[in-house]
């Protein structure tokens, strides 16, 4: 059975134009990513600055061109789909976006913002003052925020918009970026509950990008964290929770920990700042920061490794951490 | 699991223009200039009902005499009513800056958002021509079209049309490059948005503000031009009253009277504050809305 | 008072709306012990950033103190007029700002910046400088004295926080405030910025005021803890105390929902249901009331603090779960 989203070996590039510090130059910000997604379920992408989530959701979506590798949704391949084949589809593969109030035309009315997919697919005719009703009360927002505007509703609130927009034309796959960002803890849970609702109620898929490691343990069946544009470690979230393999999956971990001010476990600091794009390391290019270091990593590239009882990883030296001691 | 209606902000019935409006009067010199506007908008616009006299009558046994009450502003060297002429000369005024202004916003809409929106090469093609019509001199360029098609209104209206236009279009251009990498155009290019629904729907309602401030601080620019103009001779024929044309009487006659020359003047430093100052004040209030909005 | 280096009395601050004044702060008492690290917790609208806008004077102009004191050392500070608060600021009290991005002059070498500031010491250029370079490599910043030649948008935003910390601590402050400083940063930067700020802080021997929404982060860095909710206080005390044994509702829901302390997957995650209260047109009674699980009649009345334990208090009618009288 062939996934609903499979991606093998994508790149995206960009150009750098030269500047005071830095050449010119191209830089992957994704280079070379693999996963498979299947329907209904949901996948996190994982990952601090400069790891490329973002760009390659972006890809998915349409929004960047990929450079090589394939994206293949449902078995159509999307890089260099033209854009008017690449229409069809959108009513299938939606994006919501980070900045929650940013990702609205400031001129339009909600009603008009999340009727928009209508209009654009040419379904105008339909009774769209209904479906913006239905859209509204979908993710729990009263009927009467139909003839607000961008900058009358809340952040928390306008996220919800991006929801319903995302999801007025009943698509197979959600792609999430950053969805919890900027919102306080106490009202999280919110929006993650309601994509969760959403998913159980619609058998949408839902691609989660966040840099918060927690996050994604609940909500997620797969998870794939990215470093420097490349996947270091993927596989079902439970397993990568239970036992990390790779250094960086721990030192995210580790930066995410509970409040508690006894817990001393997994005090892992990596060494020093994320390397340029412009300049990636040798070898293993996780080993300028690894706390675990070893010579074999500034050399040797580390292959990808899989087995049954964890997930997948890439690191010469992956151990099973829990329960160690590292200060 | 509905949240709750309640907000941040609270929000008012009030409609976008309603809203402009409420600002607008708040700010000393923004009601000033809403005033003043007023003034000239509603007298151009009643012109020939409120007139006292017809204003290309002519009346030689009264000519040249100074205000008195019965010709505010005195008369010219035809006899004719100069405070007459003034208002209907702000209704000249006003004929050559609408359709100027609208025109040059219109052409200067579609070049800009192309040329900031569009591909780098139909941008540069695009600057290149800005640029160049921006550097022939008003004056030189209304003289070739004079001695094309012969002076008049709409000789002006041309003229200063096309020279308008780079303004605009600069101005819209760089609108469009910033709003162009926004979050929400993105948004809308992921629901698959045609460029053309883009640059229509999304982008044009948000070019138009700061559009609108520049209309309003250009008018005086383009009466003052019209003036000019007329002024040289390569306007408005006679005996049709603009204020150029009441200016250059006015020179001609400086030994025989002052009023003519004043009377030609005072309505187009009035334009000038008047809407200068509610261009300055829609800025205010347009810009800081905009910041303030969205944010919490 | 003895070993306090900061004491805020009763503070409370309005801010002048078109709608009515909004009461951003209300009796805020809370101390900073001498060479111990306070950590204040809170979400948005909880008033944080206006408390130490207050404490330091630089109020937006339509904010109004309507009561309290604010003691630096016994002195109060809002008592201080300009140049008494120029005296104490980069001195004795210190501040480390939100946004890395925005913090420097970006039109002046990092070196420039730093010995500008060095301006009240009699020292030379060169010791200055010097000066500048140790405190760079202080903070973690490789090759300092080559760096200081550089301008800020040569440096990543860890960077310019170390940069804007290594400023801070140089002149050996009493009291360092940081609001929020690593919240624009990626979680292991974080990680390796606190410790710094740690190891520093044992050094240079000053107080830190720690303001944060990231509970982890003030478990770690933090001896004690005040937790602000719309304007209050609603619990404080000694870290361990209250995260172990919270007291007041709201801190315990907020630590309930924290995701580092969920531990069992979950399809539904908590949450804490509402809204913070219209600051404008406050409820009466407990300003938690209507989004707590445990109201009671009593809460109709604002609670007092009461004592939890010796080093612990909250403002609750529910003190370990038994109502008050």
């Amino acid at each position: 059975m062939s996934s609903l989203l499979e991606i093998e070996n994508a790149r995206v590039c960009f150009k750098v134009r030269s500047g005071l510090f830095s050449g010119a130059g191209i830089i992957d910000a994704v280079s070379g990513v693999s996963l498979k997604i299947e329907e209904g379920k949901t996948y996190g992408i994982v990952g601090e600055s400069g790891s490329g989530k973002s760009t390659l959701a972006r890809a998915v979506a349409g929004l960047h061109h990929a450079s090589e590798g394939s994206i293949r949704y449902r078995g159509q391949e999307l890089r260099n789909l033209p854009e008017r084949e690449f229409r069809k589809l959108r009513r299938e593969i939606v994006m919501m976006f980070q900045d929650p109030i940013g990702s609205l035309s400031p001129r339009l009315s909600i009603r008009s913002l999340i009727t928009e997919p209508f209009r654009i697919q040419g379904m105008s005719d339909w009774d769209l003052d209904a479906e913006a009703k239905r859209l509204l009360k979908m993710v729990g927002l009263p009927e009467e925020f139909a003839s607000r505007y961008p900058y009358q509703i809340s952040g928390g609130q306008a996220r919800r918009v991006g929801v319903a927009r995302a999801l007025a034309l009943d698509p197979k796959l959600l792609i999430a970026d950053e969805p919890t960002a900027g919102l306080d803890v106490s009202i999280q849970g919110e929006m993650l509950n309601l994509l969760a609702r959403l998913q159980d109620e619609l058998g949408l898929a839902i691609i989660i990008i966040t840099h918060n490691l927690n996050v994604v343990r609940h909500i997620t069946d797969h998870v794939g964290i990215m470093y420097l544009g490349k996947l270091v470690e993927e596989g079902p979230t439970e397993k990568v929770f239970a036992t990390p393999q790779h250094p960086y999956t721990l030192a995210l971990l580790a930066a995410n920990p509970e409040p508690d001010p006894d817990a001393r476990l997994m005090r892992i600091e990596l060494l020093g700042e994320p390397p340029s794009l412009l300049n990636r390391p040798s070898g293993c290019e996780f080993h300028t920061r690894c706390p675990f270091v070893q010579s074999r990593c500034e050399s040797d590239v580390p292959s990808w490794h899989s087995d049954t009882d964890h997930g997948s990883h890439r690191c010469h030296f992956p151990e099973n951490w829990v329960g160690k001691q590292i200060v | 699991m509905a949240t709750s209606a309640k907000t941040i902000k609270p929000t008012k019935a009030r409609s976008e223009l309603g809203d402009i409006l409420h600002h607008l009067v708040r700010d000393p010199l923004g009601l000033v200039g809403l005033i003043i506007v007023s003034i000239i908008i509603l007298s151009a616009v009643f012109a020939p009902w409120i007139v006292p006299y017809d204003p290309i009558a002519l009346n030689i046994p009264d000519r040249m005499q100074g205000p008195s009450l019965a010709h505010l502003a005195g008369t010219d060297q035809l006899g004719r009513d100069t405070f007459s002429r003034v208002i209907m000369g702000g209704r000249v005024a006003l004929q050559v800056a609408l359709p100027t202004i609208g025109g040059a916003i219109f052409f200067g809409l579609v070049l800009g958002m192309i040329a900031g929106y569009g591909p780098k090469w139909l941008d540069n093609i695009i600057v290149l021509l800005f640029d160049t019509v921006r550097s022939f001199p008003t004056v030189m360029f209304a003289l070739a079209v004079v001695a094309l098609v012969g002076p008049s209104l709409n000789t002006v209206i041309f003229v200063i049309m096309v020279t308008s236009i780079p303004t605009y279009g600069r101005v819209v251009r760089t609108l469009t490059q910033s709003l162009r990498n926004s979050e929400f155009i993105d948004a809308e290019r992921s629901l698959g948005a045609s460029v053309f629904r883009i640059m229509t729907v999304h982008i044009l309602p948000n070019v138009l503000g700061p559009l609108a401030v520049l209309a309003a601080m250009d008018i005086p620019t383009v009466v003052g031009l019209e003036a000019g103009l007329s002024f040289l001779g390569m306007g408005v024929k006679p005996p049709t009253p603009s204020w150029g044309s009441l200016l250059n009487d006015g020179y001609n006659l400086i030994r025989n009277t002052p009023w003519l020359i004043i009377a030609g003047g005072i309505p187009l430093i009035l334009t000038t504050l008047g809407f200068t100052f509610l261009g300055e004040a829609l800025r205010d209030v347009v810009d800081p809305k905009l910041r303030g909005r969205g944010s919490k | 008072m003895a070993g306090v280096i900061l004491d805020v009395r009763n503070l409370s601050v309005s801010y002048d709306t078109p709608r009515g004044p909004l009461k951003a702060l209300r009796n805020i008492s809370m101390q900073v012990p001498e060479k111990k690290i306070v950590g204040i917790v809170g979400e948005s609208g909880c008033g944080k950033s206006t408390l130490i806008l207050a404490i330091i004077q630089l109020m937006a102009p339509n904010a109004n103190v309507t009561s309290g004191e604010v003691l630096f050392k016994d002195n109060d500070l809002l008592n201080h007029d300009l140049k008494q608060m120029q005296a104490l600021l980069g001195v004795e009290i210190s501040m480390v700002f939100q946004d890395p991005m925005q913090t420097h002059n970006p039109v002046l070498t990092v070196g420039r910046q730093m010995i500008d500031i060095q301006y009240r010491d009699k020292l030379s250029y060169s010791e200055k400088r010097q000066r500048a370079a140790d405190m760079l490599a202080l903070v973690g910043i490789p090759d300092a004295e080559a760096r200081l030649n550089q301008y800020p948008f040569e440096f990543s935003g860890g960077m310019r926080q170390r940069i804007a910390i290594a400023m801070a601590l140089m002149a050996k402050p009493s009291l360092l405030i940081a609001d929020e400083p690593t919240t624009a940063l990626d979680a292991t930067l974080e990680v390796q910025i606190i410790k710094r700020l740690r190891e520093l802080r044992d050094e240079i021997d000053c107080s830190i005021l720690f303001i944060s929404h990231h509970l982890g982060v003030i478990a770690e860095l933090c001896d004690e803890v005040v937790v602000m909710y719309a304007g209050e206080v609603v619990e404080a005390g000694n870290v361990r105390d209250v995260f172990h044994a919270p007291s007041h509702p709201y801190t315990k829901a907020l630590l309930e929902c924290d995701p580092g302390h969920i531990k069992e997957k979950t399809r539904n995650l908590p949450t804490i249901p509402g809204e913070i209260p219209d600051l404008v047109e406050l409820p009466e009674g407990c300003v938690f009331a209507e989004r707590c699980s445990k109201i009671h009649d009593a809460c109709s009345a604002r609670p007092e603090f009461q004592v939890v334990t010796e080093s612990h208090a909250a403002a609750c009618h529910l003190n370990n779960g038994e109502l008050v009288k």
